[in-house]
């Protein structure tokens, strides 16, 4: 079991026994001082940003790749709700932007591990036109520079240089007329598919927006699944402009081991955190003969878990949350995720009254007959320093205060960890499966992707296999369907060893292309994964011998929906996975 | 003669002063590479007309940050802080530079930081406010009219608008209690309103096609939201003098011609902070201008986009003439170029030989050939009265028309008034239409506030502007019997000014193919000037006045009361996304097309889904089963064994690999080998009686083949008054009868369309 908890190091309580590494707990502890985020993809998401879309990253997905399972597939994505006719300057990647996605591996180095920095550039090649494309020629046509870091950023090389972006998915005439460029989108989609010299196989150019979300009823003050009139999909037939990675595992995991070396499907040792960001240079200085850029790059948007600026962060912090790092996150946040405003909706004592749509999602006030998760009240704080969460991810002798930091932080032990730490294989963190009641008690291992080496980002255990797509039991809900399944399934309820679930591998263990990140997100705030470790909902009666644990009011939170549970196009089943542009002529 | 005179002057003072750019096509929706990564800042559209319900005043609408979701959350939309938006108007030759300049700057405020909602509890984020300024002295200072002016919020959402937890409000009354008027009398409005602009764009800018030669239109802008600047004005406080209109003159009087021309600056430094803020500082460098639609989207090529954007009308850059004497559409409108590639401007074809004499294809003379000559003495081409203006060299054929018309406006002096009384000679005195002419800068919106506007319940409006209004003046007894100068409906259209409803990319296609040159009297090639039975009003004219984009109207209808522009769209209503559960799966295969078709075999495309298998199906429509096969990869594949001039419907079936869903396309063509294997205009043919008809017409035609054939009846202004589909029997001929019960008294188009080809007819209904 402590094998899973070699990095405990890092937590003031493990001081005395590994006091040679006390100093870097330290900047644990405050590096993690992170906000907690929920509802996530960012489109739009902060009010600067919003107006610099080429600069806008929306989402990053990391997952283990079913058809190739020795590799990660990592996407990040930039430039929202893309018009597919948005000629007669169709969209592209910007120049004087780095596009960055960083990978962290190792707890016991700071900062990133691994950084790819992709670099575009733009040509015109017939100036003379104002269409895009004319009689094979291009204008505003992009290539681009990766270059790697394997230092921190401290130096970086050139593994592509002269990469093609394909062009926009202009339509017809443009794309397969002897008037245009004579060829096929997928063609064109297949020969910019780039093998880097250092291995790695990139695509960088248009997709179909992979993300799904009924932005419209949502920001409407909750308004998902709508009351009146249908749900709908507010980024169907958008593109935005990908940038996606395939990387060997071994290349990620920090001694260079493939996955065939891990001791377990939730081997602490494969668990890698990744963010993306856009930097741009500090200055631009426009002038009546064209504009310049100089000075240092500052960071002007990042993203590592779906929807935390979005849907966490108040309006009044989201430009300063952009400009931060998982490395450098400010407490100020903090509250957001001990206490998130979504919350308010789901408690009747609350504003609950006032979002109807979500009435299926109503926090723990009562869990068990003793806990209250509404907001500002003390969660599970009561325990602190008992002897029954000694041994536990809540003892203070593991992890200092890192989980229970104060009272009225109710979110510190679910909401928190999820998006600023990963989840750790240890009591609570296990399924109720095996716990005889006990919430505290060791039970069935669903989980482990803990890196509490920094805050916001996607965290994922290389370990765990991927489910195929085809698969009866793939689950667009991730993870939580994997609790469900280890809850209830015979085939997992009958012992509390861990086994391979299906959708281990899904959100927020990674996230997948087709992972419901805003519904996992919203049952979440909703404390489903307080429920799936034996923190069961208030209508469950702990001294009735009886009663079942499946309570009207889980079922009510685990049948939520938003109303959009997939994507408007199914995805490709071949690197890189997303789909092919919608075509400006459609 | 004393006009004469004084456009004489003027046009000493146009010489030294303007030499502007000469466009042709434009509306602005991210149209320059730099500003369309700058969509704060981003001028789309400019309207400038004379209102009907209140003729005294005189609207002015710029509208910036284009293609907006109305469902754009959680950070909606809004004007840009940072930013100088400006209308400016020029209503004086003799004063060089902007006469009137309104310049908006906005804040916005928070109401409630802790929320990521943008309304909550009656409290509104990203709460924004203008100053409006006006200056009156050219831009050297500026006076306060409204301080603290209120942009309505976005359309979030009957929750957010609406209900008690929202603001507990109702749209309409956001948005009228966000008019306000200024200290100076006008009436103002700024915030998020329909995009009013209707175009193809996916069409249009994919090699121009428009309309679409498969499929249906689509309106690209539909369901997008802009945010609006909208002022009324009084027309005295416009003109130069105080004047209002009924001191006019007539309604082309020059004295009130206004320029209009929009534009957004920021400063020239801007300073990313590490805290996430941004510091703006330096000089106001102006980043986006528009004034006539399109100029910059579809005139100016890639190249030189950026900088047009930072030039005012007032200092234009001669290089940018040659896009204006030879514009890249009119390689697209001349068979000896490249019009065969762009088949959906078939019927737009430029004048190559205008009355025998003249040839006003890119790279020709045009009218260079009078220049100095007796015949153009007293014109507006006399050197004595313009200088080189109009006639600046060879090989510049557009100076006359589209140069004029984007920089100019158009003066009521000979060659520029209608055929109709010219004897036929384009170079008499005709029947005056338009007098805009303020050679004051170049790219501006040009109206002659004189001019009395249309009622839009009138059943003369048109969409077609002063094009419609040149039609009637050359072909409706109204007008036709008098070179006097009458108002004819549709002379307060586009281009002078521009109402909500022209529909300026029809327009400016229109003029980039020579309907104001024929207008004028240089007709079409196809008209003879040595047969005195001859009609001016050829098939080639026709085809140009018939041709249509296929969007020809906005989404919503305008309001009729300030400020005209619809309301936005609700993030919550029927523009908000797609309807889940409805929506492709894999993506059924489009953009079916059978090419390389011979006697018998063809070779089948579609568009690649990304998927591994295809299934293809076909079958000869008259005999004989369905002809399966699969294809693992690729997205064409060549069938064989056909049988000769039948016709073949084909299918292309997916299955989705994960849902295991199928879909599919079917489209049909028709192998070669038929007695008429012609696919030539000249073999194509149509005859119909009566004419006038009464209630139903007899039709017989010749068309290529037994393809299914579209049938159109427009009106003058294009407007479809009857469609139906048919099939011609196997050699493409056949005959059918019209029911014409439904269509009142009036001149129409018939017009046959199969695949690529279509003939198009006029003929006349009388009750």
């Amino acid at each position: 079991m402590f094998k899973l908890f070699k990095h405990s190091s890092i937590f003031p309580g493990r001081e005395k026994t590994r006091s040679g590494r006390a100093g870097k707990c330290l900047p644990i502890l405050l590096l993690a001082a992170l906000p907690l985020g929920l509802l996530a993809s960012s489109h739009r998401e902060a009010p600067l940003i919003s107006n610099d879309p080429l600069a806008d990253n929306t989402d990053l997905y990391m997952f283990r790749s079913p058809d190739n399972p020795g590799m990660i597939t990592i996407i990040a994505n930039y430039i929202p709700a893309e018009l597919p006719w948005g000629g007669p300057n169709y969209y592209t990647f910007g120049e004087n932007v780095r596009y960055e996605i960083h990978i962290d591996n190792n707890v016991e180095t700071a900062g990133d591990d691994i950084i790819y920095r992709a670099t575009f550039q733009q040509v015109n090649e017939d100036p003379t036109t104002f269409f895009n494309i004319r009689l094979g020629q291009q204008n505003r046509k992009t290539t681009y520079t990766l270059e790697k870091s394997t230092d921190g950023g401290s130096t970086f090389t050139a593994i592509i240089v002269g990469g093609m972006v394909p062009p926009n998915h202009i339509g017809d005439r443009s794309i397969q007329s002897p008037v245009g460029l004579n060829t096929n989108y997928r063609t064109l989609l297949e020969n910019s598919i780039m093998t880097a010299s250092s291995g790695e196989r990139v695509y960088c150019g248009p997709a179909d927006d992979p993300f799904f979300v009924d932005l419209g009823g949502i920001f409407d003050l909750g308004n998902a699944p709508r009351e009146s009139g249908p749900s709908r999909d507010g980024l169907a037939r958008y593109n935005v402009h990908t940038i996606a990675i395939q990387v060997p595992i071994s290349m990620l995991q920090k001694d260079g081991k493939d996955v065939g070396m891990a001791s377990d499907i939730l081997d602490p040792d494969f668990v890698i955190g990744a963010w993306a960001s856009a930097s741009r240079p500090a200055i631009r200085t426009l002038s009546s003969s064209g504009t310049s850029y100089s000075g240092e790059w500052v960071q002007v948007s990042r993203l590592g878990m779906p929807l935390t600026n979005e849907v966490i962060i108040p309006i009044g912090m989201k430009d300063y949350w952009n400009s931060r790092s998982p490395y450098a996150e400010d407490t100020a946040y903090f509250n957001s995720f001990y206490n998130p405003e979504l919350a308010l909706y789901m408690d009747d004592d609350l504003f609950g009254a006032a979002v109807p749509a979500f009435s299926p999602l109503r926090i723990q006030r009562n869990s068990l007959g003793a806990f209250d998760f509404g907001n500002g009240q003390d969660g599970l704080f009561g325990l602190k320093g008992s002897p029954e969460v000694a041994g536990t991810a809540l003892d203070d002798a593991l992890f200092g205060n890192l989980l229970l930091p104060g009272p009225g932080k109710p979110r510190s032990v679910d909401l928190w960890p999820i998006f600023h730490t990963g989840v750790p294989n240890v009591r609570p963190y296990q399924l109720a499966t095996g716990k005889n009641g006990d919430p505290l008690a060791a039970g069935k291992p669903f989980v482990n992707n803990f890196l509490p080496n920094g805050g916001d980002m996607l965290r994922l255990n290389m370990a765990v296999p991927p489910t195929d797509r085809d698969d009866p039991a793939f689950s667009s809900l991730g993870l939580i369907n994997a609790a469900v399944l280890g809850l209830t399934d015979p085939a997992y309820t009958s012992s509390a060893d861990l086994q391979w679930i299906p959708n281990m591998d899904g959100f927020p263990n990674g996230r997948r292309l087709e992972d419901d990140v805003t519904r996992i997100e919203l049952q979440a705030v909703a404390g489903v994964v307080l429920a799936a470790i034996g923190l069961w909902y208030d209508d469950y009666d702990p001294s009735d011998p009886l009663a079942t644990v499946l309570t009207d009011d889980l079922l009510n939170v685990l049948s939520y929906t938003t109303g959009v549970e997939e994507n408007d196009r199914e995805f490709r089943i071949r690197f890189p996975y997303v789909q092919m542009p919608w075509p400006g002529d459609f | 003669m004393k006009t004469l005179q004084r456009l004489k002057n003027l046009a000493q003072v146009a010489v030294l002063i303007t030499l502007p750019s000469l466009s042709a096509l434009a509306s602005s929706h991210r149209e320059a590479p730099m500003i369309a990564d700058d969509p704060l800042a981003d001028n789309t559209d400019v309207y400038a007309f004379r209102i009907p319900d209140d003729p005294n005043s005189i609207m002015l609408i710029a509208n910036y940050v284009p293609f907006q979701l109305p469902h754009g959350g959680p950070n909606y939309y809004t004007f840009g802080e940072n930013i100088r938006y400006e209308i400016r108007i020029d209503n004086n030759l003799d004063t060089p530079g902007d006469d009137i300049i309104y310049r908006f700057t906005f804040s916005i405020i928070d109401e409630d930081p802790t929320t990521f909602f943008n309304i909550r509890l009656g409290l509104q984020n990203r709460k924004t406010s203008y100053t409006l300024e006006k200056s009156t002295d050219g831009g050297s200072t500026f006076a306060a009219v409204i301080t603290n002016g209120t942009v309505p919020p976005y359309n979030v959402g009957e929750r957010s608008i609406t209900s008690p937890i929202g603001l507990g409000t109702d749209y309409a009354t956001l948005m009228a209690s966000a008019i306000t008027t200024a200290s100076s009398g006008e009436t103002v409005f700024c915030g998020p309103t329909d995009d009013p602009f209707f175009v193809d764009l996916g069409g249009i800018f994919d090699l121009g096609n428009a309309p679409r030669m498969r499929g249906v239109p689509r309106d690209g802008l539909a369901c997008k939201n802009v945010h609006t600047i909208a002022i009324k004005v009084p027309i005295a406080m416009l003109q130069k003098d105080g004047k209002d209109p009924s001191m006019a003159v007539d309604i082309l009087d020059s004295d009130f011609v206004i320029g209009v021309w929009a534009s957004a600056s920021r400063r020239a430094i801007r300073t990313l902070q590490t805290d996430g803020s941004i510091a703006e500082t330096g000089e106001w460098i102006q980043v986006s201008r528009l004034g006539m639609p399109l100029t910059n989207e579809v005139v100016i090529p890639i190249g030189t986009k950026d900088y047009w954007n930072s030039l005012t009308p007032y200092n234009e850059d001669p290089d940018y003439f040659s896009s204006f004497y030879n514009p890249e559409l009119a390689l697209y409108m001349d068979d000896d170029l490249f019009g065969p590639a762009v088949p959906a401007f078939s019927p737009l074809r430029v004048q190559r030989n205008s009355l025998g004499a003249f040839d006003f294809g890119n790279g020709q003379d045009g009218l260079f050939g009078l220049k100095g000559s007796s015949d153009v003495a007293g014109t507006a081409l006399d050197d004595a009265l313009f200088g080189n203006l109009l006639l600046p060299g060879p090989g510049q054929p557009r100076s006359v028309d589209l140069w004029p018309i984007f920089h100019t406006g158009v003066p009521n002096v000979r060659p520029y008034q209608l055929a109709t009384g010219k004897g036929g000679d384009p170079l008499a005195a005709g029947k005056p239409f338009v007098n805009n002419f303020l050679p004051n800068g170049g790219d501006m919106l040009r109206l002659n506030m004189a001019v009395p506007p249309t009622d839009r319940d009138d059943p003369a409006f048109s969409t077609l502007g002063l094009i419609q209004a040149a039609v009637l003046g050359l072909t409706d007894p109204l007008y036709t019997s008098t070179t006097d100068l009458q108002w004819i409906p549709n002379m307060d259209g586009f281009p002078n000014g521009r109402r909500l409803e022209d529909d300026v990319t029809r327009i400016e296609l229109q003029a980039v193919a020579g309907v104001v040159l024929a207008a004028i009297g240089l007709w079409y090639d196809d008209y003879d000037p040595s047969d005195p039975m001859a009609s001016v009003l050829t098939d080639d004219l026709f085809n140009v006045l018939g041709y249509t984009t296929g969007i020809e109207e906005n989404d919503a209808p305008f309001n009729d009361i300030f400020p005209f522009v619809a309301m936005p769209w609700s993030g919550t209503g029927k523009c908000s996304g797609e309807i889940a559960g409805n929506l492709a799966n894999c993506g059924e295969p489009n953009a079916l097309l059978a090419s390389s078709i011979t006697e018998n075999s063809a070779v089948l495309s579609w568009s690649d889904e990304g998927v591994n298998n295809y299934q293809i199906r076909y079958r000869n429509t008259s005999s004989g089963g369905p002809v399966t096969t699969t294809l693992s990869s690729g997205n064409n594949v060549t069938i064989s064994d056909l049988d000769p001039c039948s016709t073949y419907e084909f299918l292309i079936k997916i299955k989705c690999p994960r849902t295991g869903v199928f879909t599919s396309a079917t489209s049909t063509f028709t192998t070669s080998g038929c007695l008429r294997t012609a696919d030539s205009d000249d073999q194509l043919s149509m005859d119909f009686f009566p004419n006038p008809a009464i209630n139903s017409l007899s039709v017989s035609y010749t068309m290529v083949n037994s393809d299914q054939m579209r049938v159109r009846i427009h009106d003058l202004t294009g407007r479809i008054m009857l469609e139906t589909l048919t099939n011609p029997s196997v050699d493409g001929s056949g005959t059918m009868s019209l029911d014409l019960s439904s269509l009142p008294s009036g001149q129409y188009y018939l017009q046959l369309i199969q695949n690529d080809q279509q003939l198009v007819r006029q003929f006349a209904v009388m009750k």
